[in-house]
């Protein structure tokens, strides 16, 4: 990397930014620093405090302390409206364009060109096709943005921000998640020419492939703590991920196990389980008794290969052997009747029914056992619902609360509830604890250990590390759809198993890694 | 949860009862000749008919989805069977209680056709049911240009018959609804299949993630709810003991404003068989107080449409208040826990 662009004056600083929830420091003297004419990776673990530093940034989140300074001016806290004053934009992984219009619309969506109120059609397609020319992207500026690919979108987006909005300091927050691989160069090649024309980028990504090969420097966040800030040349592989894990890496890796067999009856058995698209071959086995994790980073299949087994969205080819019998659900109730229960992971689109109070959504999945000739029995339904209550330790006042008044957590509880108050043999976890506190977390865990894995199988999948090893018999990991490794427990290697979710074999990284040299 | 605390979420969950019981007052002060037993009845029976097509067309609402085509059937339904009946094949379906069951079936058909376009072809619900009803509003000009009386006694019992009750004459079609509505508010609170149902208009995709049948569901509520309607033309057309292509015009306007004053929805799984009721009472018993205040019957409409206005806004202070009560209990509690921390 040459030295004059890392002399870019510093578009934007942060320093000691600290910000405290109830009960959780989510960051704490937090220093950043971005250079105009740079990209500026930032990577750390599930939790780390990523999402939150970017929020401040771009003015969503308002700090407890600290400060932030852009272009030499400084703020105590942003708002949105100041964030996009100042010339800061944001791109996430949902590429929000807008349907209906054309591209050429979408790009100057708010910032037309225009003439005593008219927007000046001609002017605003000629800029939009040499836009698009100049960055590569090969569509034309007339087509409907609802004909887009999701991975066209995402780059008609970043350059809304960067060149259409001239934003002067450019948050990409894991906006390379939806892109192809074709579009993904694509987007490496826009981001540096951007950064050549002197645009301050904050690259927000969780593989670390990406960061070494796109950012002049980096910022590792670690448990809300600003690790380091170091030049890209300075890293590789093995290193980079030493840091975001914290702990050096020992010199004997455990040996994976891709088999995984385990002694006790094998409750559940996938064979070349596939869905086209979204994961591939997939080969398990679940016991009764154990519980597996199902470790990857997001988009690596967990989610629809749960989905599957569940009979919610079904897979295209593969065996499935369930209590010893083949079988292949079709729709989720089928599932059910046989004993699976899933938990989704997007507890209020899938999960909660908005209205029900706490009692209506913990027996919703029973009602048939606590009914007879279809009608409910009202005193079983306030036993049952009282004591999953009790067991999942949910804090509210009564089980007839309105199910919308609770916070996160109690509202994952609830969702455990139900699924528990089922009994099934077998329990799909899709990121049991995500969005929820720490406490919560904490009992939830708990409840996975104590009241669950007993007598029934467990798949459960996290995209962070921390909670897997912490509760996790064997950890399988997915990585584009296959599942790649398979460790077997107590004691796991964090920074072992974070590399195979990266997909970077020793071999590979070491070759990398030579190659960097 | 301290007593105070649930009695005063019971009061607001049942809001309707409540401007019923200070209008009814209102009424009984301010309207002469309003307080007679007679005119209690009278408020009963007249609402009766459109308290089934409110109860129809919350059911729906209860599902997420809506019905246009309610006040249509009322008319088809009882219009195509007595037209079976009468002209094309009297010797054939010339048996009263023959119809009566086939106009209920044909409700249902139709009902059917409704929920099966739009739970399992995917249409959507306003454009459907609309279609539904302009077509099924044009074949009962086409078939009935005509009123078609008398009736067979025994068809328009129900919506005529009065029987002995408790020293007064009370109309059968009154012991009828409220068995209906009784029926109703046990299927929903208390049955699986009311649960599901519920629940599917609560949150449709969580619901069939949960193992639930929804299409099955939202075909069931349009049966359901073309049942409702066609027993609402059976009392209609038995109150006037013949048919004709006006019954039931325009009134599903009327039904949705009952189903929301009831505190059903819009946007599904919210409502109570009982609230429905008492939002079809509220309306009937404004428009006869009004009757009885000799206001012309061409500005009842427009009384109606504020009264409807004004429960939309009553509606949405309810809901404020509900969440102001819990975030102050919530406050409280906080504040207990810090005081006992020290």
């Amino acid at each position: 990397m040459s030295s004059e662009r890392l002399a870019g004056f510093p578009a934007l600083k942060l320093k000691n930014i600290t910000k405290v929830y109830p009960g959780v420091i989510a960051l704490e003297e937090v220093n950043v620093e971005v250079l105009s004419g740079e990209v500026h990776g930032l990577i750390g673990k599930n939790g780390a405090g990523k999402s939150t530093l970017v929020g401040i940034i771009a003015g969503l989140i308002q700090p407890t302390s600290g400060l932030i300074e852009i272009n030499g001016r400084r703020f105590s806290s942003l708002t949105r409206a100041q964030g996009m004053q100042e010339g800061i934009a944001i791109v996430t992984q949902e590429p929000e364009v807008i349907l209906d219009i054309s591209v050429a619309e979408n790009l100057f969506l708010g910032e037309q060109p225009a003439s005593f109120g008219l927007v000046d059609q001609r002017e605003m397609y000629r800029k939009t096709e040499k836009i698009l020319t100049d960055y590569g992207l090969n569509i034309s500026p007339g087509y409907r943005a609802g004909d887009l690919s999701l991975s066209e979108r995402q780059l008609l987006l970043i350059l809304k921000a960067c060149v259409a909005d001239d934003a002067g300091i450019v948050i990409l927050d894991e906006a390379s998640a939806p892109l192809t691989q074709k579009d993904a160069r694509l987007l490496q090649s826009m981001v540096k020419s951007l950064r050549d024309a002197g645009k301050a980028i904050v690259y927000i990504s969780h593989h670390i492939d990406e960061l070494l090969g796109i950012c002049d420097r980096l910022t590792v966040l670690r448990d809300g703590r600003s690790v380091i800030t170091c030049d890209i040349s300075s890293l590789n592989h093995q290193s980079l991920s030493e840091l975001i894990v914290g702990e050096p890496l020992s010199g004997q890796n455990p040996k994976p196990d891709i088999a995984g067999e385990v002694a006790g009856e094998a409750l559940l058995s996938l064979s070349e389980f596939t869905k086209w698209g979204a994961f591939e071959s997939v080969n398990l086995t679940v016991s009764r008794g154990e519980v597996v994790g199902l470790a990857g980073l997001r988009g690596s299949g967990r989610t629809e290969l749960m989905k599957a087994i569940a009979g919610i969205d079904p897979p295209d080819a593969g065996r499935m052997t369930f209590k010893g019998r083949k079988c292949s659900f079709g729709t989720p109730d089928v599932a059910l009747r046989e004993g699976i229960a899933y938990l989704p992971e997007e507890r209020e689109m899938e999960g909660l029914i908005k209205g029900f109070s706490i009692k209506d959504n913990l027996i919703l999945n029973c009602l048939h056992i606590l009914s007879s000739y279809g009608v409910i029995r009202k005193n079983d339904c306030d036993l049952l619902s009282e004591k999953v209550f009790r067991d999942v330790e949910c804090k509210a006042f009564s089980t007839e609360q309105d199910v919308d008044e609770l916070s996160g957590g109690n509202k994952q509880k609830v969702l455990i509830g139900r699924i528990m108050a089922l009994k099934p043999d077998l329990y799909l976890m899709d990121e049991p604890t995500r969005g929820v506190d720490i406490g919560a977390k904490k009992s939830i865990q708990s409840l996975i250990m104590k009241n669950i894995r007993g007598s029934a199988g467990v798949l459960v999948s996290s995209p962070g590390l921390d909670d897997l090893i912490e509760i996790c018999d064997r950890i399988l990991v997915m990585y584009k759809g296959r599942i790649v490794a398979c460790y077997k427990g107590p004691c796991f290697e964090e920074h072992a198993l974070f590399m195979e979710i990266q997909g970077i074999t020793d071999t590979e990284a070491a070759e990398a890694d030579a190659a960097a040299r | 949860m301290s007593f105070s605390l649930k009695f005063k979420l019971a009061l607001l969950d049942n809001v309707i009862w409540l401007m019923l019981f200070c209008f009814f007052i209102l009424c009984l002060i301010g309207v002469p000749e309003f307080a007679s037993a007679t005119n209690i009845v009278n408020i009963f029976y007249h609402s009766s008919i459109m308290s089934m097509l409110v109860l129809a067309e919350g059911f729906v609402l209860l599902s997420g989805k809506l019905d246009l085509s309610i006040d249509g059937i009322l008319a088809f339904a009882p219009g195509a069977v007595i037209l079976l009946a009468t002209k094309w094949a009297p010797d054939v379906f010339g048996n009263p209680w023959l119809c009566l069951v086939l106009t209920i079936i044909l409700g249902g058909l139709v009902g059917f056709f409704n929920g099966f376009c739009v739970a399992k072809l995917d249409m959507n619900p306003f454009m459907q049911t609309l279609s539904m009803s302009i077509i099924l509003r044009g074949l009962v000009l086409f078939l009935i240009p005509l009123s078609i009386f008398p009736l067979n006694p025994a068809y328009s019992y129900i919506g005529k018959a009065r029987v002995s009750l408790l020293g007064h004459n009370i109309p059968v079609t009154i012991i009828a609804v409220l068995l209906i509505y009784s029926a109703f508010g046990f299927i929903l609170r208390r049955t699986v299949f009311g649960r599901n149902y519920m629940a599917t208009g609560g949150n449709e995709r969580a619901s069939y993630v949960a193992g639930i049948n929804t299409t099955r569901m939202i075909l069931y509520g349009y049966i359901i709810a073309g049942m409702l309607a066609a027993f609402a033309g059976i009392l209609t057309a038995g109150r006037q003991d013949s048919v004709s292509n006006t019954m039931g015009n325009g009134t599903v306007m009327l039904a949705f404003a009952g189903a929301l004053l009831g505190g059903t929805s819009m946007s599904g799984g919210k409502g109570s068989a009982f609230g429905m009721l008492g939002g079809s009472l509220l309306l009937g018993m404004f428009s006869n107080s009004l009757n009885l205040l000799g206001v012309t019957v061409t500005l009842v409409h427009a009384a109606q449409g504020t009264l409807i206005f004004v429960a939309i806004l009553v509606d949405r202070l309810r809901i404020r208040a509900r969440v102001r009560l819990l975030r102050n209990e919530q406050l409280k509690k906080l504040k207990e826990s810090e005081a006992m921390l020290g």
